[in-house]
């Protein structure tokens, strides 16, 4: 079969849109899951075990069950439930939120860990409060050592995005499988779109594994 | 809230959610099958002396491990058929799709454990006598699958969340049928809840069992 990749010049507009909705999105729910990640991270480790109880059973639900499962129940059930709308970029957000809180935490809590218990002691020697002693002592050491794993999972969550097309958000992937069902041209408009995922996720793994082998071990931490 | 349940419509539908899971637990393995042997293989290309090798080893995994599983699988069941003249059952399709996907991932998970294969234990092997191939299939392959074997399940158990995504592409798996069964009973949280709870009954013990053998490890080791 002949290949006509010029088919795609048509459609740059619309591929770059979704492309952008694409970033968008995965940028909110990095920031936002991040956030949620280091607290549900914190309360893994804390001493109350109701805490440990309600945030182990939400890592272990999200991180056991399809991301596509997650979505469809958020966008079909929630607004049931809620009683109102939500819009499919809402639902996205929300989904893709919960499931990169799950992942992340387990990165932080993996983190936390692995700060020794003498600090925890010299805090308490220095009679800090406990809110200095998280965001003073154990956060910045906890990210600066989460930073690559953080990355992967960022990596994860922008792949994990393609599958806001199937609630009908129109993502890249969702833009591409139009275009693809409308030119009845798929070899060459899914390729194009795989390549685009590719030359952005690519070079993140690369700096994965940069920061892993040199700034790490040059901060020796 | 204002919303009430009914389980029973869910239940009283059970066996096509049966079946579904049957065929997700069908893709699942045989996905691993392949992940699995094809995995090894692919490390050691990756780690090969010839760039020939190399290279296209390389391609392979980075191509895979870098673009989302939903746009492999509808690549691969759009795309295939067209450039190879290929037509097989879609559970095939499904499979070959999950099964290269999981190639890719078993193939960082064999190749970082093979380099962590201390270098002495090859010189001994060297040393007694034994050629390539042996050292690989003796000495090489059990201290790696050893070693990688927690990762090898965690991917293997991703694998079985990623099959969900077959469902886009009509191949009736678990979430397919879920998919349908809410549509046709207009119970949504009902039916979703339950699918739901289906994968996560199977992905739990398995986790599980990944910390378990990640702690005695970690026990032998210190």
């Amino acid at each position: 079969m002949a290949l006509d990749f010029s088919v795609l010049l048509r459609f740059q507009d619309a591929l770059l849109k979704g492309l952008l909705t694409t970033l968008e999105l995965t940028l909110i729910c990095i920031v936002l899951g991040c956030a949620i990640g280091f607290f549900v991270g914190l309360a893994r480790t804390s001493d109350n075990r109701i805490l440990r109880g309600v945030s182990g059973f939400y890592v272990e639900f999200f991180r056991g069950t399809p991301v596509l499962i997650q979505l469809f129940w958020i966008f079909f059930c929630l607004p049931l439930l809620l009683g109102t709308e939500l819009s499919n970029f809402t639902s996205a957000v929300i989904a893709l939120t919960l499931y990169m809180g799950a992942i992340t935490s387990e990165t932080f809590r993996a983190s936390l860990r692995s700060i020794g218990r003498e600090q925890y002691d010299a805090c308490v020697a220095l009679g800090l409060p406990r809110w200095t002693q998280t965001t003073s002592v154990v956060l910045p050491q906890a990210v600066l050592r989460a930073i690559p794993t953080l990355l992967s999972n960022c990596i994860s969550l922008f792949k994990e995005s393609a599958l806001v097309s199937a609630v009908g958000m129109a993502d890249l992937m969702f833009v591409g499988s139009n275009i693809s069902n409308n030119t009845a041209r798929p070899v060459e408009v899914l390729t194009v779109v795989a390549l685009i995922y590719f030359v952005i996720a690519f070079p993140l793994t690369r700096a994965v594994t940069f920061i892993e082998q040199r700034i790490l071990t040059k901060l020796a931490v | 809230m204002n919303y009430s349940f009914d389980f029973q419509s869910v239940t009283r539908n059970f066996g096509p959610l049966l079946d579904g899971l049957v065929v997700t637990l069908q893709l699942t393995a045989a996905a691993n099958l392949i992940g699995l042997t094809l995995g090894f293989v692919v490390a050691l290309m990756v780690m090969s002396r010839w760039a020939v090798v190399r290279w296209p080893a390389t391609m392979f995994v980075e191509f895979f491990r870098c673009t989302p599983a939903l746009v492999q699988i509808v690549w691969f069941f759009y795309c295939v058929p067209m450039l190879f003249n290929v037509f097989l059952g879609s559970v095939t399709m499904g499979i070959l799709a999950l099964g290269m996907n999981l190639t890719a991932f078993n193939a960082e998970a064999y190749r970082a454990s093979i380099q962590a294969v201390p270098r002495e234990q090859i010189d001994a092997g060297i040393a007694l006598g034994l050629n390539p191939l042996q050292r690989i299939l003796y000495i090489v392959l059990p201290n790696a699958f050893r070693a990688s074997v927690p990762v090898l399940l965690t991917n293997g158990i991703g694998i079985f969340q990623q099959s969900a995504l077959v469902a886009i592409v009509a191949v009736q798996d678990l979430m397919y049928q879920g998919k349908t069964l809410a549509t046709q009973t207009y119970r949504p949280i009902e039916t979703f809840t339950i699918v739901a709870l289906i994968y996560f009954a199977v992905s739990f013990p398995v986790g599980q069992l990944v910390g378990y053998l990640e702690r005695r490890r970690a026990g032998l080791a210190g």
